[in-house]
């Protein structure tokens, strides 16, 4: 069965792509793309480099920090499908989405369907707290005292089992409406229906 | 004079080169280890206070705190006890 599409608060001035197919949207600005892939990468390059490479480990954790606060500011600030307020609902709409996830009936959505927006907070938030006890692990106070480490191995592994999930996610969805979703977060670009 | 000043120059660069000459993780098996123990009370002696011993591979990494409450990270040879140029000289 054709499942309707739906296009939440799309606004009707939309830049169509140059020369692309009719229907199709620049959805993700560059910004948010570029948080994205870059995200991955510094996740990566820290877990990679845990224990080993302190100044690349470092360095990548700082990253990760700066870019979600960057990405937080231009969720209040950036264009319409970057912004919290189009993707961020409330506990029962997530819970509905799900629900009707799980029975293969879950509607279509142009900007983060609701388990995405809320996949994308859990998973700032839990960068954060990872940037958060790594710093803390360097600090005079806290350097070497077991429950800190333990803390932010947690943490990881907790973003680590998140982002397969996110992943499983993404790969559903995809399937389901028959979309590319990583190319889409690559491109920029979705078709409207 | 001249002689005194050149056998201390020469001193000076052998303690340099001697000191600079780190040891490595052992590449034995656990059971020679030296106790964790030992390295403790050894840098409790030096004024540490340890925090945590890890083993990493042939090597103990230590993280401890000196006497001014700054934050030492260094890793010992578990065989011998020695220490080695680096803190991560055991996960390289």
């Amino acid at each position: 069965m054709q499942k309707p599409a739906r296009i939440d608060e799309l606004s009707t001035d939309h830049e169509t792509s140059a020369g692309g197919p009719v229907g199709v949207v620049r959805v993700w600005d560059p910004l948010v793309r570029i948080f994205h892939w870059t995200l991955v990468l510094s996740f990566v390059a820290a877990w990679l480099t845990a224990g080993w490479a302190e100044n690349v480990h470092q360095w990548a954790g700082f990253y990760a920090a700066g870019a979600i606060v960057v990405r937080a500011v231009w969720g209040v600030l950036g264009t319409q499908f970057a912004r919290f307020s189009q993707f961020v609902r409330g506990p029962s709409e997530i819970a509905r989405y799900l629900i009707s996830m799980s029975r293969g009936t879950e509607a279509r959505y142009l900007g983060h369907n609701p388990a995405g927006g809320a996949m994308i907070l859990v998973l700032m938030t839990m960068i954060i707290a990872a940037f958060a006890t790594g710093w803390m692990m360097t600090t005079d106070t806290l350097f070497g005292v077991p429950w800190v480490g333990l803390l932010h191995s947690l943490i990881v592994h907790a973003i680590a089992l998140l982002i397969v999930i996110h992943v499983a996610g993404v790969a559903t969805a995809s399937i389901r409406h028959k979309e590319n979703l990583v190319l889409a977060m690559l491109t920029g670009k979705k078709a409207v229906n | 004079m001249y002689r005194t000043l050149s056998l201390s120059a020469l001193i000076a660069v052998l303690a340099g080169s001697s000191a600079f000459a780190a040891a490595t993780c052992s590449t034995t098996t656990p059971d020679k280890f030296k106790p964790q123990a030992d390295l403790q009370k050894m840098l409790e002696g030096d004024g540490l206070q340890v925090r945590q011993i890890k083993v990493e591979k042939g090597c103990y990494e230590v993280y401890a705190v000196d006497k001014a409450g700054k934050k030492v990270n260094a890793a010992y040879n578990a065989e011998t006890l020695e220490k080695t140029a680096s803190a991560e000289a055991g996960e390289n």
